[in-house]
Order: C-alpha cells, then sequence, then structure tokens
C-alpha cells in the first residue's frame, strides 16, 4: 500500500540510510520539502549532505527509506526520468557543445520543436544575464558565466525540484555574494523548489526559507535561518551557524523562571529549559555579539557580569572583537559594533591589558545537556 | 621578448634534428619524383611521367588498393577493440589501470622483428592455433591459408599496433570528468545518448589519433607482409622498397611514396569528415 501524503510537500525523504563499506554517510534521514521552498543542507564535509543530494537525484540508491515525489516514490527511476535537475559544483557543462547546445541539451533529447527550443534558451540566457552568449564556447567563460550557464541549463527543463551540489564553492568571494543574492531572487521569481547543499553557514543563511543541519549523517536541526541562528539547538549548531561563547557547566539550582548554573567557578543565570534538572551537566552558548563591555554613563545593567582582562582586541571593519580573560580556564568573546565618533562607547576605547567588565542577558543563554 | 627568445631555444635540438634528418630527405625524394630515370642514370628534369606510371600496369594500383584494405582494416579492428578497453579503465575498473597499462607497455619491450615471428609460428601449419584445431579434432590436415595471406598481416598488425590505439583512447577518456556523464543523465539522456553526446564526443581525438597511427603504421608496413603474408599478400611498402634496394628507380620510387602520402591524408581527413557529419567531432 503507498500512502498518498497529503501535505503540500513536493518532496519527502523517509527514513533514508546509506553506507559505503563500513562509513554511514546518510542515518535514518527525515524530511519534507515544501513546494516552492528554498532548503539548504548545510554541514561540513563528511556530513552526508552530497550523498542525500545524490540519492535524490537518481545517482545512488538509498539501502533502506523511500523519496516521495509529490507523494509518488521514484526509488528505482534512473536520474533521467526525475522531473528533477542538478547544478554541479563544477559547473559540466559540456565543453565540445556551445553554451547554446548545452542548455539546449535536454530539449534536444525531447525532441522539442526548433523554435520552441531557441526561445527557451533565450529566455533563460535573459534570467542569468547572460544575452547573447549563445555561440560561445564553455573555455570562453569566466567561473561565475560558467555558473550561470549551468543554472540556465538545469531550469530549462522546468524541473519539478532543482538540485545545487556547492554551486557557489568554486567561485572567488566576491562573485560568490553577488551570486547568492541572484540565485535567491531566481528562486523566488521561478517559484521552484531548491535544494542546496553548502558547507559554508553564511551562504545557507542569506539564501534558504529553511536550513537543515546536519552532521555524520544525521539531522541535528531544520528551521528557518532566524530561528536556527538565535536559538540553536545544541553545542554543534551554535558554533556551526555563527560564532559563540560556549561554557561547559553545571545546573545547582533550578528556579520557576530561570536557571542557576556554575561554570569555571563562576555563578551564571539563564532562562529555565524545562528538560534540565539540578546536578545535569549542561553547555551554556551565547553569541559574540550578545556578550558585550559595561561601560559608560547608562551602565546597561545585566543579569550576567563578570570582569576580565583584555587579552587581544581584533577589528574587522564594522566589528570589532574582544578577547577577555575571565578566569584561568575561561576566555569570553564580545563582539560590538564599530559606533558612531560621539557616542559612549566609541569614547570608552580599552587597551589589551586593562581590566573590563563583560555582561549579557539571561535571555541570550541557550542551555542544552550535554 | 626575451622570454621568446629562450623558448625557440630550446626548440632548437629538435627543430635542427628534423630539418637536417627528415624534412631534407623528404625534400630530395619529393625533387627524384619528378625527375626520370634512364638507362644512363637519373636526369633532372620536370615530369609526372612516374605518377602516371602508377596506373600503367594493374599491379601497382592493386597493391595499393590491398595496402590500403588491410590498413583500413587493421586500424579499424585495432580502434574497435582498443575503445571499450580504454573505456572500462577509465570509467569502470580504475583500480586496474596501472596494472593494465603497464601490460599493454610490455608488448613494446620485445621487438617489432621477434613479434612478427612469434605469430608465424603461431599461424604456421605445425604452429598452435593448427595444432589446437587438430587435437580437438575439428581438423585433419593443418589450415594453410591462417599463414601466408592478407588475413595473417591482418592479425600480426593488430597485435603490433592495439598500443597505439589504446593508449591515446585512454589518455582522451582521462579528460571526461564523471561530472559530465552526470550531467547528461540528469537532463534526460540515456545511458546510450549519454554515450553518444557526451562520452564519444570528448574521446574522438583519441580515437583519431589511434586511428591515424595504426592507418599509418599498417598501411606502410613492407616487414609484416613479407614474413606472414605470403605471394597473397604482397604490399605497397614493399614495392617502393625495391624501387629504392633494386631497380635503382628512385624517381618512381619517390613518386610511389609521395602518391601514399597523398592517398593517406585524404583518407585520414575523410575519416575526420565522416566523424564532423556524425557530430562526433567538433573544434573546441
Amino acid at each position: 500500500m503507498v500512502m498518498i501524503q497529503k501535505d503540500e510537500s513536493a518532496l519527502t525523504l523517509n527514513n533514508i540510510c546509506k553506507t559505503f563499506g563500513e562509513v554511514t554517510a546518510v542515518k535514518d534521514f527525515n524530511l519534507a520539502v515544501e513546494d516552492g521552498e528554498f532548503i539548504s543542507l548545510l554541514g561540513p564535509s563528511g556530513c552526508g549532505k552530497t550523498t542525500l543530494l545524490r540519492i535524490i537525484a537518481g545517482f545512488e540508491t538509498p539501502d533502506s527509506g523511500e523519496v516521495l515525489l509529490d507523494g509518488k516514490s521514484i526509488i528505482g527511476l534512473p536520474p533521467f526520468k526525475r522531473p528533477m535537475n542538478m547544478v554541479f559544483q563544477r559547473y559540466a557543462l559540456f565543453p565540445h557543445m556551445t553554451v547554446y547546445e548545452n542548455i539546449a541539451f535536454s530539449q534536444f533529447l525531447k525532441k522539442r520543436p526548433r523554435d520552441e527550443i531557441e526561445g527557451k534558451v533565450k529566455k533563460m540566457l535573459e534570467l542569468v544575464q547572460l544575452q547573447g552568449f549563445e555561440p560561445r564556447r564553455p573555455n570562453q567563460l569566466s567561473g561565475g558565466q560558467c555558473q550561470r550557464i549551468a543554472l540556465a541549463r538545469a531550469l530549462v527543463n522546468e524541473p519539478r525540484v532543482l538540485l545545487l551540489d556547492e554551486p557557489l564553492g568554486a567561485l572567488d568571494l566576491k562573485i560568490r555574494k553577488q551570486m547568492q543574492i541572484e540565485l535567491k531572487k531566481i528562486q523566488e521569481k521561478l517559484k521552484i523548489t531548491f535544494i542546496y547543499v553548502t558547507h559554508d553557514q553564511e551562504e545557507a543563511l542569506v539564501m534558504s526559507d529553511r536550513i537543515v543541519l546536519m552532521k555524520l549523517g544525521e539531522i541535528i536541526q531544520v528551521d528557518t535561518p532566524k530561528r536556527i541562528y538565535s536559538h540553536p539547538n545544541s553545542r554543534f549548531a551554535a558554533t556551526f551557524i555563527g560564532e559563540s561563547n560556549v561554557l561547559d557547566g553545571e545546573v545547582k539550582k533550578v528556579n520557576t523562571d530561570h536557571l542557576l548554573i556554575n561554570a569555571d567557578g563562576l555563578q551564571f543565570i539563564t532562562n529555565r529549559n524545562k528538560d534540565v534538572k539540578v546536578g545535569d551537566k549542561v553547555v551554556m552558548a551565547i553569541r559574540l555579539e550578545k556578550v558585550s563591555r559595561v561601560i559608560g554613563r547608562a551602565k546597561k545593567s545585566y543579569e550576567n557580569q563578570m570582569p576580565g582582562k583584555i587579552e587581544d582586541i581584533v577589528f574587522f571593519g564594522s566589528i570589532v572583537k574582544y578577547y577577555v580573560r575571565i578566569s584561568e580556564n575561561l576566555i569570553l568573546i564580545a563582539q560590538e559594533n564599530i559606533a558612531e565618533e560621539e557616542s559612549e562607547i566609541a569614547a570608552e576605547e580599552n587597551d589589551i591589558g586593562e581590566t573590563v567588565i563583560l555582561g549579557f542577558s539571561r535571555k541570550d543563554v541557550n542551555v542544552y545537556l550535554e | 621578448m626575451k622570454k621568446s627568445r629562450k623558448h625557440i631555444l630550446l626548440l632548437t635540438p629538435l627543430f635542427s634534428y628534423f630539418t637536417f634528418f627528415f624534412f631534407a630527405p623528404m625534400f630530395v625524394l619529393f625533387v627524384y619524383s619528378f625527375w626520370l630515370k634512364t638507362s644512363t642514370g637519373l636526369v633532372p628534369t620536370f615530369t609526372l611521367q612516374n605518377y602516371l606510371y602508377i596506373f600503367s600496369k594493374k599491379l601497382y594500383p592493386i597493391t595499393i588498393l590491398r595496402s590500403l584494405r588491410i590498413g583500413i582494416t587493421t586500424a579499424l579492428i585495432c580502434v574497435v577493440i582498443s575503445y571499450p578497453v580504454a573505456y572500462s579503465l577509465t570509467f569502470k575498473y580504475k583500480k586496474l589501470q596501472d596494472v593494465v597499462l603497464y601490460l599493454i607497455l610490455v608488448s613494446l619491450f620485445s621487438s617489432y622483428l621477434v613479434r612478427v615471428y612469434a605469430w608465424r609460428t603461431i599461424l604456421g601449419s605445425s604452429g598452435l592455433i593448427n595444432q589446437i584445431l587438430k587435437y580437438l579434432g575439428l581438423i585433419e590436415e593443418p589450415l594453410r591459408f591462417i599463414l601466408f595471406s592478407p588475413t595473417a598481416i591482418i592479425i600480426t598488425l593488430v597485435f603490433i599496433l592495439t598500443p597505439f590505439t589504446i593508449l591515446p583512447i585512454f589518455s582522451s577518456m582521462q579528460n571526461i570528468s564523471i561530472d559530465l556523464i552526470e550531467a547528461a543523465r540528469d537532463l534526460g539522456a540515456n545511458k546510450f545518448k549519454t554515450f553518444y553526446k557526451v562520452t564519444l564526443p570528448l574521446s574522438m581525438p583519441g580515437v583519431i589519433t589511434g586511428f591515424i597511427f595504426s592507418l599509418t603504421i599498417s598501411t606502410g608496413d613492407y616487414v609484416t607482409p613479407q614474413l606472414v603474408g605470403g605471394t597473397e599478400g604482397l604490399m605497397v611498402g614493399r614495392i617502393m622498397q625495391d624501387q629504392f634496394g633494386l631497380t635503382y628507380n628512385w624517381p618512381f620510387g619517390s613518386a610511389l611514396a609521395y602518391f601514399m602520402i597523398f592517398v593517406l591524408i585524404l583518407l585520414i581527413n575523410l575519416f575526420i569528415g565522416i566523424t564532423t557529419i556524425l557530430k562526433l567531432r567538433r573544434k573546441f
């Protein structure tokens, strides 16, 4: 019996498992991708994200589990019969064909009439802003142009789902940033479901509707970029996406609305986490920008405040990071925006070696059971 | 400018070698082909008589056609049997690559003559093939047509020339990334279409190189026909050799040589033309 799914998910993955010899690439993976969604599979190399994409594309067969497209299983269908197309990291443009022939490749195979193909190719080149590139050859294009053509070649087929395997990985930083925005715009315009594999957390944050954070073949967290950033669910999520101060501690007291946690001989107050009880070993993660120096007349007060000695100050243009040693084993990093000339923060500059007070609010501490 | 001059300096040794020992003699031969041989010796002149003489006797066109037939057959067999080897070594049995390529090279370690003689023994009337057939009771008398026939020449040349087709085809396949094959499959091409539209065109430079190697070497070969070809297997190389070594008709020998070069260039372009028409080859 095939269960017809009633929800609107375009692509559903049920209990996907895949091993290569001894190595588990994907472990009991479940995910429902909604129609028109831009979803990123994010994780360090070896987390199984590319294997998963190749399973969806049909280049790999899972050991067990189901891949449903619009409620119908597509396991066993060869790649050329799946209404999905892929954009490869190294473009994979056919070097013996012109740009026109590359984009038209799938349409030639479908034996579409000539004027229809020409019109479609033209439209696609407009979409990727490379009008008039038809007669060029891939070796006459830059990396960024190649990837746009690869995108056009995949999109001309009007795929139900577009699979992208680190498509910007081979490009340099500036073009990559520009392409991120462009890709997102194209996706919003065409309303095609995008499944985007990347190891670059920034890329995932910029483009995705939802991020699937993966580690060692398993899902760690699935959520919107905003939520996954502000509420990472684990030490891994807190450190892989964005930067966090991470402290190991032990729960000393559980109150109705807050916790008291001891870490490195210091007491910290955090919001209540329902899962923990007194004596539990926990991890606290605080985003760098949530920690700041307590200075100036206003002396904004935080629930958690502690003095420390500045070990290092690193300047990043619009932001600056203070590395502050709180105790022998504990360095906290505070990240501040460079403020305008006349503000209080700018007025009170600190130097390496000086003592400052760092503070952060209890609501900004994420607590996880270890 | 300085950089490019240094570059030229590096090319000088080979270039001068080729100039003195290849281009110059070739030019001399070309000039000879318009001279005349008379009873008193060679007369420097300009005549096309030597070229026309090729068509004056039946023997020459027949031998030329036979040489071409043997050459084309050998080259086609070489390419056809080498292609699957190169393909599977590249895409299916990657781990065996080094071993198999080494074994192919090993066959080049022994002298060409030794290998031809070996085939003479294998194909001979008391050779391996006849012995086996006899032992199996399939034949009473040894088959004599195996040795001393055009077939024997083709069998021997295919063995000698397959390394020259496998290696270029193999090396042209090294540039075909798996991504390209997967991209084609992803874009709707089945296995056959993927092969015909992507793999084959991209490996065509190697196929053409291998075909040219085996065609020119086999068509011009004059040792193998003498050793395993018999009277049926006279090839054009032998006739040319006789013009220089026996009858001292250097002008005719030169004309014959240049005629063959011309015919082979024509054939090779025809082959390349066919692959272009079949859309198997494009400019990169």
